[in-house]
């Protein structure tokens, strides 16, 4: 079957044990609002537009026939500064398995493994399946949000390596206030997780003033215990993306 | 650490400069009336420019020497140089640069043995360094520094004794080369001839691993001192390369103590000299990639890596024997080069391929009825080209240098054991990505035709932004693990080495393919209008061997895949895969390790040679705001390491528009 990705990445240093490659799934039921990877919200093909390299030579308003420009109004072939671009493509599992095989090829033992990250690739869960029964032979890791359904989690938890998973907020009305979503099912799918025994970190951005307060990250420390933490400093440049694709950043 | 000291402060703040005087001697005039030859004026300049040096001695500062006359006088005429120029071929500036001389048996023996050998010429250069050296010694003695006049009574006379005095020796050598006019004037396999020193005196407890760390890097900064005004190309192409670890005569290999010391040295000094360089094979572990990454992560470019299981049995193969292959070293930036006998000139010539291609798109694109046909026609203009660079040199000619003649096991004027000439290759992904493209729509697909193709490149796509921009972002390119465009650039490679097959140069030596590019990527790059590619009339190529700087590529690891199928036992002349970096890769140890990891995986695959630059793109546009701000940032250019505010906008541009990979 085939599922919507936005990015594949070469050479991931901070995903995961050794230099893997990462695939971002496109699509994510949690809208964040200090989210940097805007592109991995939405399942549809998006338009994004690199403002600072437009020359306003008014060439991509030309008329083409391009299936893909037709939603946009514009033509995406045609900019001599490579100003435009269609995020998001539709591919099929087998295809996109193969693919990820050239690169882990060529590193050989070096090679950590593969990583799905997004957006939220449980997200496209079925997708996901298949694409991890391809490559089943590799080291897998997941970075996710850890909110879906339990049995979904589950079924997909069960068959990789390694697990990053977010617990953001601790409040659940916080949590929703600035994610989008209820925190119940994160924290359902975290004490699977650990309970699994399954090798994992949790993440915790450091929002601030949202995220990085002392009562929310003592209040995370409770709920995860002794698994190992990663808390992420907040990056001031998250918000660059937005622009390119016609959105409004959160923060 | 010396970083921060009083000393370091006052070289990096350039407060030495105030004891320096330029002469205006016009010894030229002088030498042409009296009708002296070349050799007399060499040593005559050389006599009185270290007569007239004044030694300086900074408090701390424990490897002296350093440049008092800035500027040296023309020995010729323009007239006469003139002359010579007609009636000989001129290799660059005319003096000898790019060789390796014998340092170890020089310090392991003194000038004064070694005087017992030398010609005339050469005795008298000795002379004129031991009569500055006891200058120094008695300014040493005046300002009470026992420890100096220990160690200037016993070098450069008589053989060091001790790592201090070989340090001591060596900056009087290096120091004497530059001052006598070579260039280029690199340091060789410093950890191999110097190790025996620091050893001896490690065992006997006169240095602990820190207090031999803070000597090196006292005398890492003497490199320093005086390389503003050794400007090649560019302020910073100064051929200081220092090369470290590799195999010796017997399979074994070279890292030790020293080699650790000196990448330690380099990383706390943080300067652009010397210029570090590591051989590497199969065997190397891991944890020195991790070791060395720490010094990438730096910032300075280096260390520059290069292959041992690739670079000596291709040398072998191009007659090299083995001991002398096992031995190699680098040349100013990456040309590989025999210490001791080699008289090789690495970096004669330039081999444009994208001119090959151009000239071919023009005259045989519309006749060729096949890819292949087409391929010939281009291959016909790179023999071409090489025939026309191998006649053009003929009766080479270099000034006399006697110092540098005494240094060397061969008699450097009639020749060495090795007289190869090396042949760089520029814009090898312009050339291969046009093929490509060429390959794909003018034969395969045929969705352009011959002529609208070559109308649109002549008129430098204006008319054409839909084929300019499929060109440019849509169409295979160098660097992304396709064998539809790789092997072409394994064929551009191999129809170089082929045209130079057999070939007899004119010093009786033969010629090596390259896969540098020097400043060539900026000057051939100029000699054509747009290319079939999609890139534009003046637009630069990448630089050595590396992927075009508008290729959409996936990542490092297909740019080393990419980058490393060809067959480089045929093109060893030297020039590495450069790959930027983005500073956060190396932000924790964990990035740090698996930057190393990709660099064995390169080095493991087969690759030849490769230098990593880390790049900050917003600091360098900074830099070019306010450059008061950035004195110290550093970036590496084509095979040397250059600080950014003193670079012409060109490369300064340059280096911004390559494709930095991120996390």
């Amino acid at each position: 079957m085939s599922g919507t990705i936005f990015d594949i990445k070469e050479m991931a240093v901070h995903d995961g044990p050794g230099i893997r490659t990462t695939v971002f799934f496109k699509g994510c039921p949690l809208r964040c609002r200090w989210c940097h990877n805007p592109e991995g919200l939405s399942q549809k093909p998006q338009l994004m537009f690199k403002e600072n390299r437009c020359r306003h030579c008014g060439l991509c308003y030309k008329k083409c026939d391009h299936e893909e420009c037709k939603p946009f109004g514009r033509c995406v072939h045609i900019c001599p500064q490579n100003c435009l671009e269609i995020t998001g493509k539709t591919v099929e599992a087998a295809t996109l398995a193969d693919e990820l095989k050239d690169s882990a090829k060529v590193l050989g033992n070096t090679f950590g493994g593969f990583t799905f990250s997004g957006g939220e690739p449980l997200f496209q869960y079925k997708f996901l399946l298949e694409l991890i029964d391809k490559l089943k032979n590799y080291h897998l890791c997941i970075e996710t949000s850890g909110f879906a359904q339990n049995e979904v989690f589950k079924t997909v938890i069960d068959k990789l390596d390694f697990v990053i998973m977010d617990i953001k907020i601790a409040d659940n009305d916080l949590h929703k206030e600035f994610t989008g979503v209820d925190n119940t099912r994160i924290i359902e799918n975290y004490r699977y997780l650990k309970a699994s025994g399954k090798p994992h970190i949790i993440r915790t951005p450091l929002i601030p003033n949202i995220c990085d307060t002392e009562d929310n990250l003592s209040a995370i420390k409770k709920i995860i215990g002794e698994s190992p933490w990663e808390k992420l400093p907040y990056n001031s440049l998250a918000g660059a993306k937005y622009k390119m694709l016609g959105m409004e950043y959160g923060l | 650490m010396l970083n921060g000291s009083k000393l370091y402060n006052f070289i990096i703040n350039k407060e030495h400069h105030k004891y320096r005087h330029s002469v205006d001697w016009d010894l030229a005039s002088e030498y042409s009336e009296k009708n002296l030859s070349p050799i007399e004026r060499m040593i005559d300049r050389f006599e009185r420019v270290s007569n007239e040096e004044n030694p300086v001695i900074l408090p701390d500062e424990k490897i002296v020497f350093m440049r008092t006359v800035s500027n040296l006088p023309a020995i010729f005429t323009e007239k006469e140089w003139d002359e010579i120029k007609s009636s000989h071929y001129i290799h660059e500036l005319g003096f000898i640069s790019n060789l390796s001389p014998n340092y170890y048996d020089t310090i392991k023996v003194g000038l004064l043995e070694k005087r017992k050998s030398a010609d005339e010429y050469g005795k008298r250069s000795i002379d004129s360094i031991i009569a500055l050296s006891d200058r120094y010694l008695k300014e040493a003695q005046k300002q009470g520094r026992d420890d100096l006049v220990e160690v200037l009574s016993r070098v450069p006379r008589y053989s060091a004794r001790n790592f201090r005095e070989a340090l001591q020796f060596f900056r009087i050598i290096h120091y004497a080369l530059w001052l006598e006019g070579n260039y280029h004037n690199t340091v060789g396999r410093f950890d191999k001839y110097m190790y025996e020193y620091l050893k001896k005196d490690m065992d006997a407890g006169v240095y602990t691993e820190d207090t031999a760390l803070e000597l090196l890097e006292d005398f890492f900064l003497s490199f320093n001192k005086d390389s503003d005004i050794y400007v090649g190309v560019q302020q910073g192409d100064n051929g200081q390369s220092m090369m470290l670890g590799g195999m010796d005569e017997n399979g074994n290999e070279v890292f030790n103590l020293l080699s650790e010391l000196c990448l330690k040295a380099s990383c706390n000094n943080k300067l652009i000299d010397p210029k570090i360089n590591l051989r590497v094979c199969k065997n190397t572990p891991a944890e020195r990639y991790t070791e060395a990454t720490k010094l990438t992560k730096a910032g300075l470019g280096f260390p520059q890596y290069s292959n041992d299981d690739i670079v000596i049995p291709a040398l072998e193969s191009l007659g090299y024997e083995h001991n002398d292959a096992v031995n190699y070293t680098v040349a100013a930036c990456w040309e590989f080069i025999i210490p001791n006998v080699g008289a090789d000139v690495a970096n004669i010539a330039a081999l444009s391929y994208p001119k090959a291609v151009d000239t071919a798109f023009h005259t045989s694109l519309i006749s060729s009825e096949t890819y292949d046909e087409f391929f010939e026609a281009v291959k016909s203009e790179i023999f071409k080209e090489t025939e026309k660079i191998h006649n053009s040199i003929k009766n080479l000619w270099f000034v006399p240098s006697p110092f540098m003649n005494v240094l060397m096991d061969c008699d450097i004027y009639s020749g060495g054991k090795y007289n190869n000439f090396g042949i760089h290759g520029t814009g090898i992904a312009t050339a291969a990505d046009s093929l490509a493209a060429i390959k794909k729509y003018v034969f395969n697909e045929k969705s352009i035709s011959k002529e609208d193709y070559i109308k649109a490149v002549d008129d430098n796509f204006e008319n054409s932004p839909e084929l300019l921009h499929k060109l440019r972002f849509e169409s295979p390119k160098l660097g992304n693990n396709d064998d539809f465009v790789d092997t072409i650039a394994t064929a551009l490679l191999d129809a170089f080495a082929d045209s130079l097959e057999g070939k007899i140069n004119c010093r009786g030596g033969i010629y090596r393919a390259g896969t540098g590019s020097a400043m060539y990527y900026l000057w051939h790059a100029n000699e054509i209008g747009a290319s079939p590619d999609g890139r534009l009339s003046h637009e630069p190529f990448g630089t050595n061997f590396s992927v075009s700087l508008f290729a959409n590529v996936k990542g490092p690891v297909s740019v080393i895949a990419s980058m490393s199928k060809q067959h480089f036992n045929r093109a060893i002349n030297g020039g590495p895969l450069t790959l930027e970096f983005h500073q956060s890769l190396f932000s924790d140890d964990d990035g740090i390790v698996k930057v190393g990891a990709l660099v064995k995986n390169f080095i493991d695959r087969g690759g030849h040679q490769l230098q990593l630059n880390t790049v900050n793109l917003q600091m360098m546009k900074d830099a070019q705001i306010h450059p008061e701000n950035h004195k110290q940032l550093v970036v590496r250019i084509w095979g040397w390491s250059a600080y950014f505010i003193e670079l012409d906008r060109e490369y300064q541009n340059h280096v911004m528009a390559r494709q930095a990979y991120s996390v």
